[in-house]
């Protein structure tokens, strides 16, 4: 299997934003750059992420997708706040292939079985929004991590999976944007137990998470986010039509975060290339 | 309208909006708490003439202060007192949030200065926020003094401080403003750092001019004129069976010993820009700060304030009395650094504010013993009238609000 | 602006999947492409094509329903270039394993089946495929270099999504190749006008897109053959 190294995009209104346990919006810049950025150099897929959508009650990313549909020919995933089999619809007619569920989804499972025959499983992407408990037992949020639900997040995959999701994206809430690492075991637990590919998301830092996590982890696919934003936002400072809304204290000040190895797809593929693991590097 | 309804604590009678943020002009401002009764009349936030809160003006002027010029006078108090002998120069109080994280960071990595952290600690910690006291003295690498309170006395002043002032926080902040220059004198350490300058949130502009706070927060020269949880040292004394030993922690520091000692309180954020989304990050790069792992009830926020239980139940009270929620307080602050706008702050309030936080009550009430009951009569009781007005259900409503859906609206 | 003729393609909608990465791939390199079910519009256009997501039973049922079967077939007949994507290539088989035995629309003989839920080794297999994946040339003869991938090297990554992949009846019919974890498949036929991917250039990057530049080539030249 050719494992993908997917770039995700936290959005707020305009802005590209990027916190740290899936907490913080921190601005870096404008996602059209750094989305052709990334399809230009290499990324297998592209994921938006509302990440206000829930706090809001509205869905904004319209234009965005619009535009990125547009100007890139790989598959963007979308997700944030869709609620309804319409808000489906919608933005997968502004040019989104793929969507992404996890609060609607939680709150009322039928959606997934609804959304899968009505768009194809393949098209339906379940999002697990985790954070492990004192008692080790791993917990499903929703509202971009905000709520407690009390789901667990194994039996929640498996019967996602019978609902008819094409692949899931786990989200480890408490490594994201840390640069630890990604979790492992609840990567692998989750692969292990269900027959559609499973995508890591949240926690890497230096390239070595990338082989753990698809090695160790049993992930069939890789979604990054921090490495890539500030290693882009290190060369370029696009924000500054949009410093009217948001925290743009960071990218104004030139500064770097510490915990996290920037890095370009191109080096995380050669890196998975030179350590064996299959993926679409092209050098 | 009708009849005017009366306004509690001095509380201005109509009830108004900043055109910025979305805080309200019944806000109080931070009182000398010795001197705290129910019978208080309270400073409260000023709105302009042309809709503009003072907090809101206080940050305008921000964009306009030399930020180098204030760190260069920052760096010369530095000098003036750090020492190379090993011997604490600077106490930075703190209980583990990301403000003290980075305070005690910056002081300490970013200026060489030799920090000793203090902590007063919260009346309940919550697993997650001790966890960041842990990291903060382990990861960032701090000696750290905590001093643990007299358990019996503080649980009797916080029920007593619901009882007659609604406002359980009232003996955290007590030990939290005198501690430090308590440690200070027996220490023999000069100087104390804060965080954010108090005008941030809405302050008479006054208090903002310097950096230092007037003496008279923590500095008492009569013991009769001091109250606790609402009530006289002498009344505590002979009603509660307590003795002065007892309540000696809560009290300030000697008049007479301060004037001696030349202790400075400052504020760093006068001397540094303070961006509070910032520090939550600068705290997790360096300190191994965590945020609260699901959203703190009553805000969308999850990394302010999350170390004491109580916590959450303090700003329901302030949603009681003034009809203000924590949501709007964090808006408030959030509008003000640009990174909502008073759309979002508005949106948020309207899903937030006022929701009770039910998940620690049950352990807060048992902790101090007071019914359940008892605090839901007790916050009817501290509802002012000119605030709060009954539903065609019969369940209590705000006649203002910021989005104008209140009953009187 | 070229005065160059723009070739009208008819993207076939029978309510299954999204058309509009077709679509804008198609207007992307010249082409005048309507996503339509009339039938009139589909026998008019110079060029047709089937896309498709979803089951293979919902589709057919859909095919039927909106009475796009004959226009298909009538349009296929005609010879004018036809590509089908996806779905739209298991479509045109004789018959698929999905839900019982549905039968398709048997333009290329053969069958559709699904991936196995385990690897020849006994590993757990994870479907649907979804990711990218190689695309070859098995037979090393002149089918590839007279397709529209002529400017695509072999061995050349293409975008998937599918858990069903197609069996030719007759081999001559096949294309391209493709091995998810150990299984060989067939990711493409060609058989006269009809070209087929299971694979789907219009996400598949700049080679997907040359692909598509292909597509308009041969429309262009076969127009001109046939008058234009």
């Amino acid at each position: 299997m050719n494992h993908r190294v997917i770039a995700r995009l936290d959005i707020k209104g305009p802005n590209l934003v990027k916190g740290i346990h899936l907490e913080g919006l921190r601005v870096m810049g404008k996602p059209e750059d750094f989305a052709s950025y990334y399809y230009e150099n290499g990324a297998d897929e592209l994921l938006y992420m509302d990440v206000v959508a829930s706090l809001y009650d509205r869905n904004s990313l319209k234009d965005i997708i619009t535009r990125t549909a547009n100007e890139v020919f790989i598959p963007l995933t979308v997700g944030g706040g869709l609620r309804t089999i319409e808000d489906i619809t919608e933005v997968l007619r502004y040019g989104a292939d793929k969507v992404s569920l996890n609060t609607a989804a939680i709150k009322n499972p039928e959606i997934i079985k609804q959304a899968a025959e009505a768009f194809g499983s393949s098209t339906i992407v379940v999002a697990i929004e985790a954070i492990k408990q004192n008692d080790g037992k791993y917990l499903c949020y929703t509202d971009n991590a905000r709520e407690y639900t009390g789901v667990d997040a194994f039996e929640w995959a498996q019967r996602a999976e019978e609902l008819g999701a094409g692949e899931l994206i786990i989200t480890s809430v408490d490594k994201e944007g840390t640069g630890e690492g990604f979790d492992i075991e609840l990567t692998k637990k989750i692969s292990q137990s269900v027959k559609i590919p499973v995508i890591a998301h949240g926690g890497p830092g230096k390239l070595e998470h990338f082989k753990e996590v698809l090695t160790d982890g049993c992930a069939d696919a890789v979604s990054v986010a921090s490495m890539l934003h500030y290693s882009y936002a290190a060369k370029n400072k696009s924000v500054n039509e949009f410093s009217a809304e948001g925290n743009v204290t960071f990218i104004n000040s030139g500064k770097t975060f510490g915990k996290i190895d920037k890095a370009e797809i191109q080096d995380i593929k050669k890196y998975l290339s030179d350590n064996n693991i299959d993926c679409r590097y092209i050098k | 309208m009708g009849n005017k309804k009366e306004a509690y604590y001095g509380l201005p009678e109509e009830v108004k909006f900043c055109t910025r943020c979305v805080m309200s002009n019944q806000r109080p401002a931070s009182t000398p708490e010795f001197k705290h009764t129910i019978d208080s009349k309270k400073t409260t936030l000023n709105i302009g003439e042309d809709g503009i809160c003072d907090a809101c003006r206080v940050n305008e002027g921000k964009e306009n202060i030399d930020w180098e010029k204030r760190e260069a006078e920052l760096i010369k108090l530095l000098d003036k007192h750090r020492r190379n002998d090993g011997k604490y120069d600077c106490i930075v109080p703190g209980s583990g949030g990301k403000d003290s994280a980075y305070q005690s960071w910056m002081l300490k990595y970013k200026y060489g200065m030799n920090p000793l952290t203090i902590t007063w600690p919260p009346i309940l910690y919550t697993d997650y926020g001790y966890q960041n006291w842990k990291n903060w003295v382990e990861i960032g690498g701090f000696d750290n003094l905590m001093f643990k309170q007299n358990g019996r006395i503080m649980k009797l002043l916080t029920r007593l401080s619901i009882e007659n002032l609604f406002h359980p926080f009232q003996t955290f902040i007590l030990g939290q403003k005198n501690l430090a220059p308590k440690i200070a004198i027996n220490y023999d350490i000069p100087l104390i750092f804060y965080g954010e300058n108090e005008a941030e949130y809405g302050n008479p502009i006054a208090d903002d001019a310097s950096s230092l706070r007037d003496k008279s927060y923590f500095s008492m020269t009569h013991l009769k004129d001091m109250y606790l949880a609402g009530v006289s040292i002498e009344e505590l004394m002979e009603k509660y069976d307590v003795t002065l030993a007892d309540l000696m922690t809560f009290l300030p520091a000697d008049h007479e010993q301060l004037e001696k000692s030349k202790i400075e309180v400052h504020y760093l954020g006068y001397y540094l820009k303070w961006v509070p989304q910032e520090v939550y990050y600068h705290a997790v790069e360096h300190t191994g700060f965590k945020a609260r792992p699901f959203r703190t009830q009553g805000t969308y926020s999850k990394y302010n304030s999350i170390d004491d239980k109580i916590d959450d139940l303090h700003y329901y009270t302030t949603f009681i009395k003034f009809g203000i929620g924590r949501t709007t307080y964090d808006a408030s602050q959030e509008i003000r650094n640009k990174h909502l706008t008073r759309e979002e702050g508005l949106a948020l309030v309207r899903k937030f504010d006022g929701e009770f936080p039910d998940r620690y009550f049950k352990d807060i009430m048992q902790h101090i013993d007071m019914t359940e009951e008892r605090f839901f009569e007790l916050a009817d009781k501290f509802r002012s009238p000119h605030l709060w007005g009954k539903d065609s259900d019969g369940s209590w409503k705000l006649r203002h609000s910021v989005n104008k859906t209140g009953l009187d609206d | 602006m070229s005065s160059e003729k723009k070739y009208q393609v008819a993207i076939i909608d029978y309510e299954m999947g999204n058309m509009f990465s077709v679509n804008h791939a198609c207007k992307y390199v010249g082409l005048n492409s309507i996503i339509t079910e009339n039938r009139d519009v589909i026998l008019n256009s110079d060029a047709a094509i089937l896309p498709g997501v979803g089951a293979f039973g919902n589709c057919m049922e859909n095919l039927n329903k909106l009475d796009l079967i004959s226009p298909i077939k009538d349009f296929v007949a005609s010879g004018k270039p036809f590509l089908g994507i996806c779905l739209g290539l298991q479509l045109l088989f004789t018959e698929s394993e999905e839900f019982g035995v549905s039968k398709g629309l048997n333009l290329v003989e053969g069958n559709v089946v699904k991936f196995p839920t385990e690897t020849s080794g006994g590993k757990l297999l994870k479907v649907p495929q979804i990711g990218w994946n190689h695309i070859y040339n098995a037979k090393n003869d002149n089918h590839w270099s007279n397709s529209i991938l002529k400017d695509t090297s072999t061995k050349e990554f293409m975008y998937f999504v599918h858990s069903y992949y197609v069996k030719p009846s007759d081999e001559r019919d096949i294309l391209t190749m493709t091995n998810y974890e150990g299984i060989e498949y067939c990711s493409g036929v060609k058989k006269n006008n009809i070209t087929a991917f299971q694979f789907h250039p219009e996400k598949s990057g700049t080679e997907g897109i040359k692909i598509y530049q292909n597509w308009s080539s041969e429309i262009k030249n076969y127009k001109k053959k046939n008058n234009g």
